[in-house]
């Protein structure tokens, strides 16, 4: 709790300074990085914590967007929209993994992508909300202190959720409930010998998930104004998978690192080649074939790695006095 | 974040016809009959894919999402062939060889390094796919493709008062026989039952000194090959455009999750129901015509989890 607590200021510290210390156009790309980083830590908690691949997951981030798209037609509060979003992901989540949760790793994976599946075609096909060329709607947000219009502005906006979203799901991994979800991840015979029932555990991780994608799918159009059948996609979902790789699953914090790492290499090498998805495609090959964890495995290893040379160092002229010693008896 | 343009196009728009509602009596009826071979060999197609798909997770405990990649490529291999002069049948048997050394590549260099891992086998798969498909894309372009039909088959039959394309018939007429094939394999021949018995219990396999190695490239081989037997097949009817890979993965998926993982019984049946609510799904509820498979799979699922001829637990 303490270091939840730590953790979570020290972001929103970040969050506050980062748009005065970076370009604008950085800002604005930033704005993107945080949704998806909502977005991809909710993906982070089924499959880093729970074992749960999905590469569906972007059905309720969709969902979430199309709702506020379309009911922002007839409200402009974004209390009842984001509440609206977060809902209906929530009920399409309840559904889908009622049957989902009932079977293990790649059949999870297949349902899942089932489903998001339907949504592509059914709203590619709904000529009433764009079908295929997508929907725009004009959404400005507004919490009850003024329009926020500027770049700045939306910028605070996502990373106020960003921070929230992070302190909520540490609190969740660091409660009994996380704990025990992660010892079925590990080994589910004996947490079930314990006692524990794994579909109520996981029923839980995965709405928790959903709701979360939902809220990121909300916060999305704020940004865009526009939804298309593209973001029920399956590209759409592999994206999401492979920034919680690059950012290191099975932890909370790497699943947004790697979202932020993902944006900013697809801005920087959509601008220099159209063949983004084989670039893709080669990453996510590499990185199976490396085996080495993610950035913020990688952060961690480093900063063990100095703390333990730190230390040698600091011990070293002990050794070098008793090998000297050894030596001259 | 760049949104990737729907390439999606409808490939039964012909037989989707404006005046549906206002046949009457044998209208309706021929109308029904031509959909009932169009479904069918669209089942056709989608048995063989899932019939790979199936056995190699059966087998090899392997998601391939790359499979529906296999049906994609062969075709496009096949319409290379064939633009350069060749005749249909040289060209399918060419892709089918070219699609099934690329697959043993594919074996032995990246999918043997990641068995027993889920997440990695999906994350490989996935990236498969896109390379694949954007490397297709570079070089047959995103346009809509198709094989000619074969000359042998360029026809129609006439059969009492209605014409039925020769070719469709043909497509029918192939998936039959390689189920009746795969049967054989499957209950009669000494390499089906080592693969029946890898399915149930891979380790007692090995263990009783079978070479594992290739019977999983062997394996792999074959289901490939299926796949792209069914995507020369599939040239003349569906056709080859950008994410069609996706889309015959998705729908052969289903098929597996409904017939039951590592059982091809499960899948030439399952394929038929998706084959059939698909067509006809198309045809009287266009939005909603991918739901149905899914409501069906789920109440399977709900009340058989494991699908409905099952040999692995999922």
């Amino acid at each position: 709790m303490k270091k939840a607590l730590l953790s979570t200021i020290l972001l929103l510290m970040t969050v506050l300074i980062l748009p005065h210390i970076i370009s604008p156009f950085m800002v604005y790309l930033s704005t993107e990085i945080l949704v998806f980083a909502i977005f991809a830590m909710s993906l982070g908690l089924i499959m880093g914590f729970g074992g749960m691949p999905s590469l569906g997951h972007c059905a309720q981030f969709g969902l979430g967007a199309y709702t506020v798209a379309i009911l922002s037609e007839y409200t402009a509060n974004i209390y009842l929209l984001l509440g609206a979003a977060i809902l209906i992901s929530l009920c399409f989540s309840l559904v889908t993994g009622y049957i989902a949760i009932r079977n293990k790793g790649v059949f999870f994976l297949m349902i899942t992508l089932a489903f998001t599946q339907v949504l592509f075609l059914i709203t590619s096909r709904m000529k009433f909300w764009g079908g295929n060329d997508g929907y725009s709607a004009s959404v400005t947000a507004n919490f009850g202190f003024g329009e926020i219009t500027s770049n700045i502005g939306l910028f605070y906006m996502m990373g106020f959720f960003f921070v929230l979203t992070y302190f909520l799901l540490k609190l969740f991994v660091n409660a009994p409930a996380g704990k025990v979800l992660k010892g079925m991840m590990e080994n589910e015979g004996r947490m079930i010998a314990l006692g524990y029932n794994p579909k109520t555990y996981k029923m839980f991780a995965y709405l928790i998930a959903g709701s979360m994608a939902g809220l990121a799918g909300g916060l999305y159009i704020y940004k865009t104004q526009f939804v298309s059948p593209a973001l029920f996609s399956v590209h759409m979902g592999a994206e999401v998978m492979i920034m919680v790789f690059i950012g290191g699953m099975g932890t909370i914090f790497g699943p947004a690192l790697g979202a932020g790492a993902f944006v900013f290499l697809q801005n920087y090498i959509s601008t220099m080649t159209d063949r983004w998805p084989l670039i893709l495609g080669l990453l996510f090959i590499a990185i199976v074939l490396l085996k080495r964890g993610g950035i913020l495995h990688l952060i961690q290893f480093v900063s063990t790695f100095g703390l333990k040379l730190f230390k040698s160092s600091r011990n070293a002229p002990v050794d070098k006095q008793v090998k000297g010693k050894e030596q001259a008896s | 974040m760049i949104l990737h343009p729907c390439l999606f196009k409808k490939y039964t728009e012909e037989v989707i016809s404006s005046k549906v509602f206002i046949l009457k009596g044998v209208e309706q009826v021929e109308f029904f009959i031509a959909n009932t071979v169009s479904g069918l060999a669209y089942a056709m197609l989608l048995f063989l894919m899932a019939a790979g798909l199936s056995i190699i997770f059966g087998l090899m405990k392997i998601m391939n999402l790359a499979h529906g990649s296999f049906f994609i490529l062969a075709g496009y291999v096949a319409y290379s062939f064939s633009r350069s002069g060749m005749n249909f049948w040289l060209s399918m048997v060419l892709a089918v060889i070219v699609i099934s050394i690329f697959a043993l590549i594919i074996e032995k260099l990246l999918i043997s390094r990641v068995h027993g891992s889920e997440t990695d086998q999906v994350l490989l798969t996935v990236g498969l796919v896109f390379v694949l498909g954007d490397l297709a894309l570079w070089i047959w372009g995103g346009n809509f493709l198709s094989i000619p039909v074969p000359a042998l088959f360029d026809y129609s039959l006439d059969f009492v008062g209605m014409t039925f394309p020769a070719y469709r018939l043909f497509v029918i007429a192939m998936g039959i026989l390689f189920a009746f094939v795969l049967w054989y394999f499957e209950a009669k021949t000494r390499v089906g039952m080592i693969v029946r018995a890898g399915v149930d219990d891979m380790e007692m396999v090995s263990a009783l000194g079978f070479n594992v190695k290739i019977i999983f490239s062997g394996v792999f081989i074959f289901g490939a090959a299926l796949a792209a037997f069914g995507g020369v097949l599939s040239g003349p009817i569906l056709g080859m455009y950008p994410m069609m890979e996706w889309e015959i993965l998705v729908n052969s998926m289903i098929v597996v999750i409904i017939g039951g993982l590592g059982s091809w019984k499960g899948a030439f049946i399952a394929s038929m129901i998706v084959g059939f609510v698909d067509i006809f799904g198309r045809i009287y509820m266009p939005t909603f015509a991918m739901a149905f498979i899914f409501i069906l799979m789920v109440a399977i699922l709900m009340v058989k989890p494991t699908g409905l001829f099952g040999r692995v637990e999922s």
